[in-house]
């Protein structure tokens, strides 16, 4: 088994200056060190139809209020809200895209919080197996315990395709007698992925999920 | 009814309008019955939840600003999103932790 950059098309090159963009590390940066209900309020805004700050202030009043929070929660929770809006305003499908990229560098920032070598946009290669098209989100690299991570910015996201190639790499790296570990980071309800789980007839037993409630869980070495 | 009650009926019914429009992405009509069928009885049990307490301005505004939210929403696929994070907002406005 072996990782390999995936090719770079039109389509791709466009993606990566999404991903470039100044804004998608800024907001990651920003979830990375966030609260649940925080991440709950930046999902909120930038699926928001409305970009008026003082709406989401009123709509999340335990992060903006003076309650408990304190000032330095409040203070993260403004910059939060403030990056988001810049993500929302971009337009319906700037916004798009920019979630994605988003979710894919906050998977990223935590995956690094353990040391590990994380690499993003990477095909995984087998002997004898024609490889699959689409590469890997995020992938750690590690020789003893690699791992590969799809993206999505909702539940919906997550569909047969998907979890067919993960658990396809799965499979032919456990016949190399290699561990690779496989997961779905979705920045949205557990239950709601869950509820998406359940319905699909794809072999999906052995994939990892993480989700708005549990991504924290990236960034601990599994033990 | 109580406040509270009268509160979560309003946003169970604008869950049930945003449901409506969601379903209406052919392809998706199994998840967004199975989103509305374990979000929607969530929503409406918040009603008996810590009932004795009087909902405070800031709560109430926050999900009312939430039912405001959903109801601008025309695009089906968008609602399929907010399926989804519409009942974290308003348990978390009513001091719950999610659904």
């Amino acid at each position: 088994m072996r990782f390999q950059d995936a090719a770079r098309d039109a389509r791709t090159v466009v993606y990566a200056g999404i991903q470039a963009d100044p804004l998608v590390g800024r907001v990651a940066a920003l979830l990375a060190e966030a609260t649940c209900p925080e991440r709950l309020m930046a999902r909120a805004v930038m699926n928001g139809e409305r970009t008026e700050p003082e709406i989401w202030r009123r709509m999340f009043p335990s992060l903006f209020g003076e309650g408990p929070a304190g000032p330095a929660a409040r203070d993260r929770a403004e910059q939060l809200l403030a990056a988001s809006l810049e993500v929302a305003n971009r337009g319906d499908q700037a916004r798009n895209q920019y979630r994605g990229a988003i979710v894919e560098e906050l998977t990223a920032r935590l995956l690094a919080r353990r040391g590990a070598l994380v690499k993003r946009e990477r095909r995984i290669l087998f002997d004898g197996v024609r490889a699959e098209i689409h590469p890997y989100d995020v992938t750690v690299e590690s020789p003893a315990r690699p791992e590969a991570y799809d993206c999505k910015w909702g539940a919906r996201g997550i569909d047969a395709d998907v979890l067919n190639q993960l658990d396809d790499a799965r499979s032919h790296a456990a016949d190399e007698e290699i561990e690779l570990a496989v997961a779905i980071v979705v920045f949205d309800a557990s239950r709601s992925a869950e509820l998406r789980l359940e319905r699909s007839t794809a072999r999906h037993e052995r994939t990892g999920l993480f989700a708005l409630e549990t991504i924290d869980r990236l960034g601990v070495r599994a033990s | 009814m109580t406040e509270r009650a009268d509160l979560l009926e309003s946003a169970a019914r604008a869950y049930q309008a945003l449901a409506e429009l969601a379903e209406t992405v052919e392809d998706e009509w199994q998840y967004v019955t199975d989103l509305t069928e374990a979000y929607l009885p969530s929503i409406l049990a918040l009603a008996g939840a810590d009932s004795g307490r009087p909902l405070s301005d800031e709560a109430v505004a926050a999900v009312q600003e939430a039912i405001v939210e959903i109801g601008l929403i025309a695009d089906p696929h968008r609602a399929i999103d907010w399926l989804s994070t519409f009942p974290g907002i308003v348990a978390l406005a009513l001091g719950g932790s999610e659904l």
